[in-house]
């Protein structure tokens, strides 16, 4: 085995672990975690099963790409770009929400209160 | 005509309770929305003899007037008036604000800072509310000299029928354009700017560049 295959294996081992402790834990949905649990198979795959490698060979010069890694950095870029705008969008509907929330609140507080001294203007 | 005066605050503790007291003189109720200031904002409008209602966390200016407004349409008052609490617009220059409203001639009245002093405001500040200005009078159809100007009196049906969702400075320009769309008249009137040397408050260059954007969109 190389010592990338090791190292490949071992972080993904590692990753994989915590992620499905984090699964257990929180008890939130697979979908939420699929794309990681997936991420962290193909590392423990490229690592110990060397046909995977060739196929990522194969799907990177199908792609015109160089080697492996020129893909490998490229689709994690791209899934980055992708993840940033979908956690922006999110962000920003979860920030109208909690503004709807504030402003909700202080409605409802100030109905419940009594209103301050009012002082009419003469003549009005 | 019945009128509230509403006035969004973040830490105005120095300025608030004589900016209330005035507004008081010419309104039936001051509202001020206290934006989670840190200080005594909240104490001192009360104390004053303003209705006060506070925000658990700090939304922005827009976003204390859009609470301001729901609030007071739930009560009887045909106008509303809008103004900064930090002591930049005098509140006995109410009656000039009102005064188009009360007379029927106007639906929104914006008081202008640039039309009776125009070197009053800070240069930096003047070249960017030029900008916005020109670009909200383009994309509004009327001439606005001060789009930015919080200092402003509306119809009741106005706020029922146009409210602004932008909860930054993005408001300003936003309404008026809402307003415009719905043909409401919309005129100004000049107001009084004080601006003093220490207080460094307003929109910046940021700010005027997320304005400019979101008044090109709506336009």
């Amino acid at each position: 085995m190389e010592p990338y295959e090791i190292v490949a294996t071992t972080f993904g081992a590692v990753m994989l672990l915590l992620t499905i402790r984090e699964l257990i834990r929180r008890k939130k949905g697979l979908l939420q975690y699929s794309f990681w649990i997936a991420l962290w198979i193909a590392l423990i795959l490229m690592g110990t099963v060397p046909q995977f490698y060739y196929t990522l060979l194969f799907v990177t010069q199908a792609l015109g790409m160089y080697t492996p890694i020129h893909f490998v950095t490229t689709f994690s870029v791209l899934v980055l770009f992708g993840a940033a705008y979908y956690l922006g969008k999110r962000i920003a509907e979860l920030d109208d929400k909690l503004s709807a929330v504030v402003q909700h609140i202080a409605l409802q507080t100030a109905n419940t209160r009594t209103v301050g001294p009012k002082k009419e203007r003469e003549g009005a | 005509m019945r009128t509230a005066c509403i006035i969004p605050a973040f830490n105005e503790e120095t300025t608030i309770s004589r900016i209330v007291s005035e507004a008081l003189k010419h309104c039936h109720m001051v509202l001020v929305v206290d934006d989670n200031s840190q200080d005594r904002t909240s104490e001192m409008s009360h104390q004053a003899g303003a209705t006060v209602i506070t925000h658990i966390l700090r939304l922005g200016t827009g976003g204390a007037l859009s609470t301001g407004f729901r609030a007071s349409l739930k009560a009887d008052f045909e106008a509303f008036v809008t103004m900064d609490g930090d002591g930049q617009h005098s509140p006995n220059e109410i009656p000039i604000v009102l005064d188009p409203i009360l007379k029927g001639q106007a639906d929104i009245v914006v008081g202008s800072r640039l039309l009776k002093q125009p070197k009053s405001m800070p240069l930096r500040k003047r070249i960017g509310n030029k900008i916005l200005s020109i670009v909200t009078s383009f994309a509004s159809g009327t001439k606005i000299t001060d789009s930015q100007s919080g200092f402003r009196a509306y119809r009741r049906e106005v706020l029922e029928y146009a409210m602004h969702r932008a909860r930054d400075y993005r408001w300003a320009s936003e309404m008026l354009l809402l307003a415009a769309k719905a043909n409401f008249r919309i005129k100004e009137v000049p107001v009084t700017a004080i601006y003093l040397p220490k207080r460094q408050r307003g929109a910046d260059i940021g700010d005027g560049l997320k304005i400019l954007y979101s008044t090109m969109k709506r336009s």
